[in-house]
């Protein structure tokens, strides 16, 4: 529940160093790591409204800019428009049967605000025709936008063009005889004309800085301000475009539209999170959290702190996968991990190393031999359509532990998650043969474990106290990686665990 | 109590006093010093909590909640009016499961979706639309109309977005209600 209001007691080690509560973690099945938001690639899936809940193609969306066409937001307070109706009476008042007409306008139902309020008319339809106000910038913008998309298209020929010079592929005969378009052009007595999209593009007519501005008119001076007619600055922020300075006006502002995100492991391309489509819908169609496959650990209780004595500390082990799994707790040793990484960074450099090697040797090879070989780039990046992304590497944790945890000598089994454990309360029959120096109690596929913890000796009164173990599960992988050998594999999976234990209330 | 939770991390058990609660054959557990109004419109589906002093008006339109919701001290549901020409009507509320709702919060709503939280001294407004897994913090007031998407957290008066939720909510809120049910136990008499 702490997840939902309070603060984070349980913090786990993420791969890349940071400590993150679990349901904010992610667990690659496939490179079997921890996975947090920092080191995840994160994609749009899906565009919504969250008002009318209706997706929103991509393309559409950016036309709107990212704006729902049919939600508005209050221009006052930002909260939600609501369409109100009014009814005018009948069309023709000696006619009884005729039909009452119906206007429609918009109404903002926490601070008042509508859309009578700015002299909007009010509209035969509920859902729209509502005017939208012309930007008095719109041309100039228009025109600078242009010149940046030309200028973007111009630098992209460009690149290509090099790149085709250096690879040489197609030797053209102009090449060869140097008569190139331009000299051919020269040489019949043509103005030369580079190619179209070679251009230059046309710079835009330069904003005129003015040293003149026009004199504050006299009203300013003379007459009192009216706070409640002038614009707050979110109110003005809220409309860029125009940004009223007096509240009449406030135009109804198009909804903000929001995504649904899917994220994908940067290491091997996997997704680990892909929402479904429909915008309510809570479910997903790959979810691989560490919530769900990664025991949790949750703190219940521990004895008053006091610096270097030892005390007891329970805590709670849930196996949350359908799956038996063994803990074992072992020493944080940041070292290690320390090790590890830096392991890492010299695997890593020696690879590029490598890497750069064979191609050093490969090109001058393959271009008389192979010249429609892909070159330099290895086949299994041309497969993606993306570019690669950048690896997150594995870093060193810097929190620092003030406290010892006695590491217990044997370790325990918990049980699959059995859903229906809820409705039979009768039999809870282990035989598993715990500890009970370690095990205090446990009940279908949670475990309390007792540790013991010393505060170091140093700690001053009122100081936070963290523990940190190092907590190590047989992780099953459910997926088949090789189809031959259907058994689901296991794989001891370490995680670091760090504990916040509270303040000490005084020493020894 | 909100405090206690969020220390501890594993819930306490919540002692009360076996004469105050009535336990259906379903597992809801209502207190006697409730207000329920019309009584026939108010469907609790199951190992549902009310709590001391909440209000259910059922009386004004049906009101029906999912399995496993827990109505805290002094929470009013009522369900939503709309002003039409020629009067008001009201409309049923609906509540999906593993929904809390804290104490002292009112809540004239049209739905609540599943897993959601709403914290303490909270006013959702009328007619608001609670998706799925979405958290309404402490203290919030909820404008009339206002549709909460899934996986957002609301906050503030009036509530705005203030953030998101992780993916795991349903499941976080699945085991939250469960574990209130299962330690919201009668003191033990000795």
């Amino acid at each position: 529940m702490s997840y939902i209001t309070g603060p984070d007691v349980v913090k786990y080690a993420c791969t890349c160093g940071l400590l993150k509560p679990i349901p904010q973690l992610y667990f690659c099945k496939h490179c079997l790591q921890i996975r947090c938001r920092f080191c995840v690639c994160h994609e749009v899936d899906s565009i919504f409204c969250g008002k009318c809940s209706e997706n929103i193609p991509s393309a559409e969306a950016r036309v709107k800019k990212n704006r729902c066409a049919n939600c508005f937001i209050c221009p006052s307070c930002q909260q939600e428009l609501s369409t109100r109706i009014a009814s005018k009476g009948p069309a023709n008042p000696d006619d009884a049967k005729s039909p009452i007409k119906k206007t429609y306008y918009l109404s903002c139902y926490f601070c008042r605000w509508s859309s009578r309020d700015v002299g909007i008319p009010d509209q035969p339809s509920a859902t729209g025709g509502w005017p939208e106000r012309e930007n008095v910038h719109i041309n100039r913008l228009q025109e600078v936008l242009d010149t940046y998309k030309q200028i973007m298209h111009s630098e992209k020929q460009q690149k290509e063009s090099d790149k085709r010079k250096q690879r040489g592929k197609f030797v053209s005969y102009t090449d060869k005889t140097g008569v190139t378009a331009s000299a051919l052009r020269k040489r019949i007595g043509l103005p030369d004309i580079p190619h179209a999209m070679l251009k230059k593009p046309k710079p835009p007519e330069p904003a005129v800085a003015k040293a003149e501005v026009d004199e504050l008119p006299e009203s300013i001076f003379t007459e009192p301000i009216k706070l409640m007619e002038v614009t707050t600055i979110e109110q003005r922020l809220m409309q860029p475009e125009c940004q009223p300075l007096t509240v009449d006006k406030l135009f109804p502002v198009h909804k903000q539209l929001s995504i649904k995100q899917s994220l994908r492991c940067r290491t091997c391309e996997h997704n680990v999170s892909k929402p479904e489509y429909n915008p309510n819908s809570v479910k997903f169609k790959i979810q691989l959290l560490a919530y769900c496959y990664i025991p949790e650990v949750r703190f219940v209780t521990v004895e008053p702190l006091r610096a270097g004595q030892t005390v007891e500390l329970i805590i709670k082990f849930t196996n949350p996968t359908q799956y038996q799994t063994t803990i074992t707790i072992l020493d944080l040793d940041l070292d290690e991990q320390a090790q590890y990484v830096e392991e890492q960074k010299l695997i890593d450099l020696t690879q590029n190393l490598e890497q750069a090697l064979s191609l050093q040797e490969k090109q001058p090879m393959s271009l008389p031999s192979l010249p429609y070989s892909s070159g330099s780039q290895p086949s299994s990046l041309l497969s993606l359509p993306r570019l690669p992304s950048v690896i997150v590497k594995p870093r060193k944790i810097f929190t620092e532990t003030n406290c010892d945890v006695a590491i217990p000598e044997s370790s325990f089994i918990l049980p699959p998650r059995d859903d229906a454990a809820e409705y039979d309360d009768s039999s809870e029959v282990h035989n598993f043969e715990d500890d009970p120096k370690l095990i205090k109690w446990r009940k279908s596929n949670k475990a309390f474990v007792k540790l013991a913890v010393t505060p170091r000796a140093d700690l001053k009164l009122g100081d936070e106290v963290v523990c940190g173990f190092t907590m190590q599960h047989i992780y099953t992988n459910v997926l088949p990686p090789a189809v031959e050998n259907k058994q689901p594999q296991k794989y001891d999976h370490k995680v670091r665990v760090f504990l916040t234990l509270g303040k000490v209330v005084g020493s020894e | 109590m909100m405090s206690k939770i969020s220390r501890t991390m594993e819930l306490q058990d919540i002692n009360y006093n076996k004469l105050d609660y009535v336990e259906t054959a379903s597992g809801n557990k209502v207190c006697r010093q409730t207000v329920l109004c019309g009584s026939q419109n108010i469907i609790l589906q199951g190992k549902v909590i009310v709590q001391a002093e909440a209000i259910i008006r059922g009386d004004l339109a049906n009101v029906k909640t999912g399995r496993y919701c827990i109505i805290s001290k002094e929470a009013v549901l009522r369900p939503p009016y709309k002003k039409f020409s020629k009067g008001v009507a009201f409309f049923p509320l609906s509540i999906g499961d593993h929904v809390f709702i804290g104490e002292r919060t009112l809540i004239n709503a049209a739905q609540i979706g599943n897993y959601v939280h709403i914290g303490k001294n909270c006013v959702i407004g009328r007619r608001c639309i609670l998706r799925d897994c979405c958290v309404i913090e402490d203290n919030t007031i909820l404008a009339p109309e206002t549709v909460v998407p899934p996986f957002s957290r609301y906050g503030g008066a009036p509530g705005v977005p203030v953030g998101d939720l992780p993916e795991c909510q349903p499941d976080l809120m699945i085991d939250y209600t469960r574990s209130y049910y299962q330690h919201f136990q009668p003191t033990k008499l000795i």
